[in-house]
């Protein structure tokens, strides 16, 4: 029984996987709209000013990478980690965002706007100067974020007391 | 007599705290006026290489550097030159990949660390003394 439901798992894991060829694309040119980057590893990878909008980006490890005015809009983020990551500037329009994981991130100047958050752990992270509009941040987790001159337009949901 | 010196004392010890705090940091903003002071303080150049544009550099000079055990440790350890991206070149030998960018660099000219980017003024000074 144990084997089976392992081997039901290990299958449904594969079906979900990324596409190879996508990732090739990422690694080789940066852009890849409308990817699909799904589990995919992407930890440490210099992806600045590349163009991911649209993709599913769902539980990519996005850990340490760099990705200064990457266009993340619309993508699916869903279960993504950007842990200590550099995504400053990083545009994420559109996007889902469901526990998504930004612990100890630098997210500067982002734009969050339309963005679908969920469940998100921004905790340690910096968040100066990002703009934060039609979101709902009630369930997401700030502790120890830096919020200097964060922008939370007035349509915000739950917006998080500074700490410091 | 006791209670008089003792009020003495007590304003002394207040003005002195208040111009400690008030003092604040002091930037340098030309290079070899920066080596020259650091050469006869005994002291390394913090160069902090940055622009008014950018967030995270406005964060450090406006939070960070009002703490005061950031001021402390960096008026102990250094003399800090400020260098604006959009007026100053960097001096010869040294490259930055983003700002906010601190230099230390010792007597003889040469880097002897770097931060990249600011954080919390407790994660920040934490960064300063790992660098000693």
């Amino acid at each position: 029984m144990k084997n089976i439901i392992l081997s039901i798992l290990l299958i449904s894991n594969l079906l979900l996987a990324y596409n190879s060829d996508d990732l090739k694309q990422v690694k080789d040119e940066g852009d890849c709209p409308k990817c699909d980057l799904s589990y995919a590893d992407l930890s440490g990878l210099e992806l600045s000013f590349s163009d991911l909008s649209d993709a599913n980006l769902s539980h990519a490890n996005l850990n340490r990478a760099v990705a200064h005015k990457t266009d993340f809009s619309r993508a699916n983020l869903s279960f993504a980690t950007f842990v200590k990551s550099n995504i400053k500037g990083a545009k994420f329009r559109g996007a889902i965002l469901k526990n998504t994981d930004f612990y100890d991130a630098r997210i500067w100047k982002a734009d969050f706007t339309d963005a679908k958050i969920d469940r998100c752990d921004f905790n340690e992270s910096a968040l100066g100067s990002a703009v934060f509009e039609n979101n709902n941040l009630s369930n997401s987790t700030f502790h120890g974020a830096i919020l200097y001159k964060t922008v939370f337009k007035a349509d915000v949901k739950g917006v998080p007391k500074a700490e410091n | 007599m006791i209670y008089s010196m003792l009020n003495r004392c007590l304003v002394l010890l207040f003005v002195s705290t208040a111009i400690l705090f008030a003092s604040g940091l002091h930037f340098e903003h030309n290079f070899d006026k920066a080596m020259q002071k650091a050469q006869n303080q005994n002291k390394e150049v913090m160069m902090m290489y940055s622009a008014t544009w950018c967030p995270e550099c406005n964060y450090v000079k406006e939070v960070v550097f009002k703490d005061k055990r950031v001021i402390k440790y960096i008026n102990k350890h250094f003399v800090l030159l400020g260098l604006d991206i959009q007026k100053d070149k960097l001096p010869k030998g040294f490259n930055y990949m983003g700002i906010p960018t601190f230099f230390f660099i010792n007597k003889d000219k040469k880097q002897t660390g770097e931060i990249v980017g600011g954080d919390k003024a407790g994660k920040f000074l934490k960064e300063l003394k790992d660098l000693k």
